[in-house]
């Protein structure tokens, strides 16, 4: 059984969004949607001030409470550990949304899809195609890319990362780059506090 | 098990084409994925191209925005309101391309039968330079483009003195000290953004390499430095030269490979020019036998590069010894003072250099040769070099390297082509005594000397420079002081907004676009320059045409090839087709054949040569460049994509072996002298204010004027770009609109917070910001990342109220801010300051031009208080 996961090199990282932009492509997410974003934090003062960009994602959490809270069993964990939804379930309540300490999740409004990516109501071909896989009403997130996982690729976020600052494997070989970057470089889960068990590390 | 279709747009049914991006101007190759249904809905980096090792920036990401953007050009179209403005709706008529380019063709002819120089040309296409070339087949060297100055002005011509090349990287493959001075090579912009990152985040996390960013703010590039240098605006120059007087009265130096490797111990006598004798001949004094001797003479036995000698009852120094003269008043406390770098941290810094450049080191490389090691490296860009003494503060920097022995050396600073071609072009021969031959002139011809000046912009008076857009506006506004003859009345537009990007108020700019009787754009998209058009012809984008290019790659060679993903979408033409139809109907088909041959290198392949009275597609010009690198047809690049692999060693590493570098630039006295008899002879009325102090053979540590404007000015201001909004038009695609105001240093003035105190400022306090020369608006945010006596502008905070275009207005121009005169510019190269003084005021509201219509700060609000959308945690 694998578990798969994601590090994310906060070494490396130079905030280019170019991940967030090919979720957006691979996706067909709506203006406003994001299933990963590159945060941007300034800290220290000047001029010994700096700032970290900070990949998030969802965090594939072994013991997710947004799967515990849906009444609907929308949310459920494949066997390869994905959290998945299964948006023919979703009645939409946002349970979920309210329960991820994460804020990793997003409730498609109808109006998503009708203001179009130019805010105009025209629909662009690359929208109207890709919208398809959506059902208003219902909530989403990352699924990292589980139909690109399937065909043995990586997430689209991760292919395009110019700085390799996105790991992509199983955290069960300890063979894989993952495992070994966590290991070597003391990756840490984000607010382990929360008891939620991530897939997601970050290394410095 | 269920098979229904695929969601992830890669994984639908379709076909994947082998193609290379133009969000930029560089060339990553990339795969663009066209379903069944015939819709492009992935775009990915090719992996098999080592150039970019399928990785892109959000740019190229983002093409597909561009490519479906409900705004673009669908048709060609003639404009019906004869009031133009930005924002003022053209109240375009439709019209058939045959009468599109008859009317443009008629426009044109009229100024081109009465005076070509009346056509002002602004073609911005730098994937393709046979569009670029255009204006030469009828010998126009006007030019009214945001390329020029407002790129790299004194960049290029000291690359090509230097490397005999147009641009510079650093080695990322070897260097472990990694010095970034206002660029983001490495990280966010420069040559090939997404490559280049790619390379230095494998340096870093491979080798530890070291990284040190000397900057007002602090940029992506210095966020992820080791080291964060914040330095007062506009004196980078100062810490180079300073960083260089240790590396000089320390004794820090490659001495072997300045005696051997450049033209440092050639003897300069007192009016500065090289000692010669009749031949033209230079001269190194010996130091063991007491006496000069020809450069080339093989008894010399000791070469000086110190001291001060007498030569035929004259005085002369070594190059090397008249910098260190210069060098012996910038010490790391005198430079301080300028800098506000402390002294100890600009001395620290130079002998971290000197360790790492590991002097004496060797490397076996590949080729079999075994070349010095030097892997430290000084890189910078527009940020450090964009000020008055653009060639000195170049030359400065080019200084650093060379006097550690890391100029095209394994580890060190590199010299970079324009095209991959031009190192089989011979692009570094033997000049004059040894030296390597300069080649300033980078991006083609020079118009020479005229009086009256016989291009709009005065590049007649710029031996040694880049075209200076900025000068446009002020010979407009100066017609009689500048006696030029004659006033350009029409504009020929390709994928060009000169009118958003270059220095001066807007406000003059449109007056001089209003004066024009016509203007035609070719373009995809509107832009704040297609709002003045006469009439669009308008183009295919990228994932509908044809090209084959590979523009100034570090680490690689070869050449990236576009191909159409899907046919147009709406009637549009390539760029190729309309410049041929329009360059037939004005009579001027053959001699355009002619400049392409040359710009393209096709002259001299009987085969590949343009016949010249046809025209061809994009298709076969892409077709014969790529012929013409490798020898591959179309097929080949059509399966491939590229023909991309890693560069040729013995082109890459000192690919001038042989020559001697020039460490003193004398040309620049040679062309000063010539400049000043010319304008002499030609009684030039402005010759007294030209400033002749500019050319300089070694950099000074003279302050720029902008050090000297009224103590009421009391902040610096500069402005910047990231990594989403690099180069051209970013804003109008809602990908990076919806990353770049979601990033706090591109939604607000950047101000350190201690500053803002002092000022009487916070964060969201409304300003109005007034340089000597012209004023924007905008909203404070604070940032410990800024240096204290700095504001930051982001370039995303510049755009113009169109309301085609989509894009959102801010406040004003930091180019605005700018002035476009004389005294700011560089007399040797032509770059204008990028940097001002500016006094803030507080306001207690928007003034009222604002508040019509949304602004970037309404959406960066309406972003704040957006609720469940997969927000922060
Ligand atoms: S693409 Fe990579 S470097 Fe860029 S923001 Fe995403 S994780 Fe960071
Ligand atoms: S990050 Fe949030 S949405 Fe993702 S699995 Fe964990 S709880 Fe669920
Ligand atoms: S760096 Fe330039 S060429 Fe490369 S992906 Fe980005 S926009 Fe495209």
């Amino acid at each position: 059984m694998a578990r798969m996961g994601m590090v994310f090199d906060l070494k490396t990282c130079i905030g280019c969004n170019a991940c967030v932009v090919a979720c957006k492509q691979e996706n067909s997410l709506p203006d406003g949607v994001f299933f990963t974003k590159t945060l941007s934090e300034e800290y220290g003062v000047f001029p010994l001030a700096n700032r970290v960009y900070i990949p998030t994602i969802c965090n594939h959490c072994d013991d997710a409470p947004c799967e515990k809270v849906c009444p609907s069993g929308a949310t459920y964990t494949r066997h390869d550990g994905i959290v998945m939804v299964d948006d023919a379930k979703c009645i939409g309540c946002s349970s979920c949304a309210v329960a991820c300490p994460y804020d990793q999740r997003t409730t498609m409004d109808a109006d998503n899809f009708l203001k179009g990516l130019f805010g105009t109501g025209e629909i662009t071909p690359f929208e109207k195609e890709g919208y398809a896989r959506y059902t208003p009403g219902t909530v989403t997130k990352c699924d990292f890319c589980s139909q690109r996982v399937d065909a043995n690729l990586d997430p689209a976020c991760v292919v395009t990362c110019p700085t390799n600052a996105r790991i992509f494997g199983d955290l069960d070989d300890p063979h894989s780059a993952p495992s070994k970057m966590i290991r070597e470089r003391n990756g840490r889960p984000p607010m382990p506090e929360k008891n939620t068990r991530p897939k997601v590390y970050y290394v410095n | 098990m269920t098979t229904a279709p695929p969601t992830a747009n890669s994984l639908k049914s379709g076909r994947w084409i082998a193609s290379t991006c133009k969000m930029c101007l560089h060339s990553c190759g990339n795969l663009i994925h066209v379903t069944d249904t015939g819709v492009i809905n992935k775009i990915e980096g090719n992996p098999s191209n080592p150039s970019n090792n399928g990785k892109l920036c959000p740019k190229g990401n983002a093409a597909i925005m561009r490519h479906y953007d409900p705004n673009r050009f669908k048709q060609p179209m003639r404009r019906t309101n004869p009031e133009k403005g930005v924002g003022i709706d053209p109240m375009w008529e439709p019209i058939s391309w045959e009468e599109a380019l008859e009317y443009t063709a008629a426009q044109i002819k009229k100024s081109l039968d009465e005076d070509p120089r009346k056509i002002l040309p602004s073609l911005e296409d730098f994937q393709k330079f046979n569009i670029w070339a255009w204006p030469l087949s009828f010998g126009n060297f006007n030019f009214y483009q945001s390329g020029g100055t407002m790129c790299g002005g004194a960049y290029h011509p000291v690359n090509g003195f230097i490397h005999s090349a147009f641009a510079c990287a650093n080695d990322a493959k070897h260097c472990n000290y990694w010095i970034n001075n206002g660029t983001g090579d490495g990280f966010s912009s420069h040559l090939h953004a997404a490559a280049q990152a790619n390379w230095v985040a494998k340096a870093r996390t491979e080798r530890g390499m070291r990284v040190v960013a000397v900057e007002p703010r602090l940029s992506i590039a210095a966020a992820k430095a080791e080291e964060w240098v914040p330095i007062r605006p506009a004196t980078d120059r100062h810490f180079a030269m300073g960083m260089s007087h240790v590396l000089v009265y320390e004794g820090l130096c490659d001495y072997r490979a300045l005696k051997r490797d450049t033209n440092a111990p050639y003897l300069v006598g007192e009016d500065g020019y090289f000692i010669r004798d009749d031949n033209r001949q230079c001269y190194i004094w010996d130091k063991k036998n007491q006496c000069a001797k020809l450069w080339n003479d093989e008894t010399i036995e000791e070469i000086a590069l110190e001291g001060n000698y007498e030569f035929n009852g004259k005085p002369c120094r070594p190059a090397f010894q008249v910098y260190k003269d210069i060098l012996a008043d910038c010490s790391p406390e005198a430079m301080e003072k300028i800098t506000t770098v402390p002294a100890d941290t600009i001395r620290r810094i130079a002998r971290e250099f000197a360790r790492a450049a590991q002097i004496g080191a060797t490397i076996k490389v590949e080729d079999g040769r075994t070349l010095p090691l030097r892997p430290a490296a000084y890189n910078y860009y527009r940020g450090a070099q964009g000020h008055k003494h653009g060639a000195q503060t170049n030359h400065s920097f080019k200084l650093v390297n060379m006097l550690i022995g890391n100029i095209d050396t394994p580890g060190g600073h590199m010299g970079v082509t324009l095209d991959p071609k031009e190192v089989d072009f011979n692009h570094c021969s033997m000049g004059e005594s040894g030296m390597l031959k300069p080649t300033p002139h980078q991006l083609g011809p020079v118009p020479g000397f005229h009086y009256p000046p016989s291009t709009y912009h005065m590049m007649d008076y710029f031996p040694l420079g880049v075209h200076p857009p900025h000068f446009n506006l002020l010979m407009h506004e100066n017609r009689e002081k500048f006696g030029v003859e004659f006033t350009p009345d029409v504009i020929v537009n390709c994928h060009s907004n000169p009118v958003w990007a270059i220095h001066g108020s807007r406000e003059k700019w449109f007056e001089f676009l209003r004066g024009m009787r016509f203007i035609v754009c070719v373009d995809i998209i509107p832009t704040e320059m297609t709002d003045f058009a006469d009439v669009i012809l308008p183009s295919h984008d990228v994932l509908e045409s044809w090209n084959c290019t590979m523009i100034e790659p570090p680490h690689t060679e070869g050449q990236c090839f576009r191909q159409p993903a899907t046919p147009p979408l709406h009637d549009t033409k390539s760029e190729e087709d309309i410049f041929y139809e329009l360059s037939e109907r004005l009579g001027i088909l053959e001699a355009y054949n002619n400049v392409i041959n040359l710009t393209l290198g096709f002259e001299g392949h009987p085969e590949l040569m343009l016949e010249l009275d046809k025209k061809y597609t994009d298709k076969e010009i892409a077709r014969r460049k790529g012929l013409l690198w490798d020898g591959n047809d179309i097929e080949y690049y059509m399966e491939h994509g590229h023909s991309v692999t890693e560069k040729r060693l013995d082109k890459w590493y000192r690919p001038w072996e042989g020559c001697r570098l020039h460490f003193y630039i004398e040309d620049y006295l040679v062309e000063r002298d010539k400049l000043k008899q010319q304008m002499e002879d030609a009684n030039v009325p402005f010759r007294h204010e030209w400033e002749w102090d500019d050319y300089q053979p070694l950099p000074s540590s003279t302050l720029d004027p902008v050090h000297e404007e009224p103590p009421e000015y009391d902040l610096y201001a500069i402005t910047f770009k990231d990594i989403q909004l690099n180069f051209g038009e970013s804003l109008s695609n809602p990908w990076i609109k919806d990353i770049v105001y979601r990033d706090p240093v591109h939604t607000g003035l950047l101000l350190n917070p201690k500053t803002a105190a002092a000022q009487g400022l916070e964060k969201g306090s409304i300003v109005k910001v007034e340089s000597p020369y012209g004023r924007l608006y905008g909203r404070i945010s604070v940032s410990e990342g800024m240096h204290p006596e700095t504001l930051g502008v982001s370039n995303a905070l510049s755009r113009m109220k169109s309301k085609a275009a989509g894009v959102l207005p801010a406040g004003g121009h930091y180019n605005d801010m700018l002035p476009y005169d004389l005294k700011n510019t560089d007399a040797a190269s032509a770059q204008p300051e990028t940097v001002c003084k500016v006094k803030l005021t507080r306001l207690d509201d928007w003034p009222d031009f604002l508040k019509q219509g949304r602004t970037v700060y309404d959406l960066v609000e309406d972003y704040e208080t957006a609720k469940g959308k997969g927000g922060h945690h």
